[in-house]
């Protein structure tokens, strides 16, 4: 089993994606608790523009973090399978390419969040990629991320 | 917290209607104490690690579609994993 994300990846997260000139959002609950969500959550999950060449410098990044990768892994990250798993690497990592609810990384990336320089996408989009998941898990926390979101507005 | 940039300097209009239910007491209290904590110590405590059963036996999975991997959660974990569909 990985360590556990803390601070210390989100950073090298954060610094090797940026090096690399990777455009993506932290989504989900993790994103959530960046803009200050209290929860807990054990993984990280990244939503990833799907482009040729956001693919091949996303592999650049995972790579430069020491997540081991073989060459038809490598393969599906650069053309953006919609959703990958790693659980190989220095911790786990989720990467979503199309997030359910969500229409384009283009309409998310509009209305992110900057936290301490992580991309963050808007509590809305968090929000509604749960609603159009609609898991048992998701169900189960949209009520206290919703009331989150108008207390996160009101504080803007 | 964070500031979203917005369009042309200006903060972004709410997209989803505001809920204006009555937020638990309990709940009021932890986002104001969260919102007090830099967020290194925010995610400190955010991040725990657990072993799941299935999903955590594989090092490497991938799916075409989040619905293929919904039909795979499903399927594959267990309903306590809460990763089922909600009905």
């Amino acid at each position: 089993m990985a360590p556990r994300f803390e601070y210390a990846q989100a950073e090298e997260v954060r610094d090797s994606f940026a090096r690399h000139g990777v455009r993506y959002l932290f989504i989900g609950k993790a994103g959530a608790i960046l803009l200050g969500y209290p929860d807990t959550t054990q993984d990280a999950d990244l939503f990833v523009e799907k482009t040729d060449a956001n693919g091949a410098a996303v592999v650049r990044a995972l790579r430069e973090l020491s997540f081991e990768l073989t060459e038809s892994q490598a393969e599906e990250i650069g053309r953006g399978k919609d959703f990958v798993q790693l659980k190989s690497g220095p911790f786990d990592l989720d990467l979503v390419f199309a997030p359910d609810g969500i229409e384009s990384f283009a309409h998310a990336w509009r209305r992110h969040v900057e936290v301490e320089g992580f991309p963050v996408c808007h509590p809305d989009d968090i929000i509604r990629s749960k609603e159009a998941a609609n898991r048992v898990k998701d169900r189960e926390s949209l009520p206290r991320l919703r009331a989150f979101r108008d207390y996160w507005l009101r504080r803007q | 917290m964070g500031r979203s940039p917005g369009l042309a300097g200006q903060p972004p209009a709410p997209i989803i209607a505001a809920v204006h239910s009555d937020v638990p007491q309990e709940w009021q209290e932890e986002f104001e104490a969260a919102a007090r904590r830099p967020l290194k110590t925010r995610l400190r405590y955010a991040f725990i690690h657990t072993y799941k059963p299935v999903l955590d036996d594989a090092g490497y999975r991938s799916f075409d579609s989040l619905a293929e991997y919904r039909t795979w959660c499903a399927s594959e974990l267990p309903d306590w994993l809460g990763y089922g569909p909600a009905v």
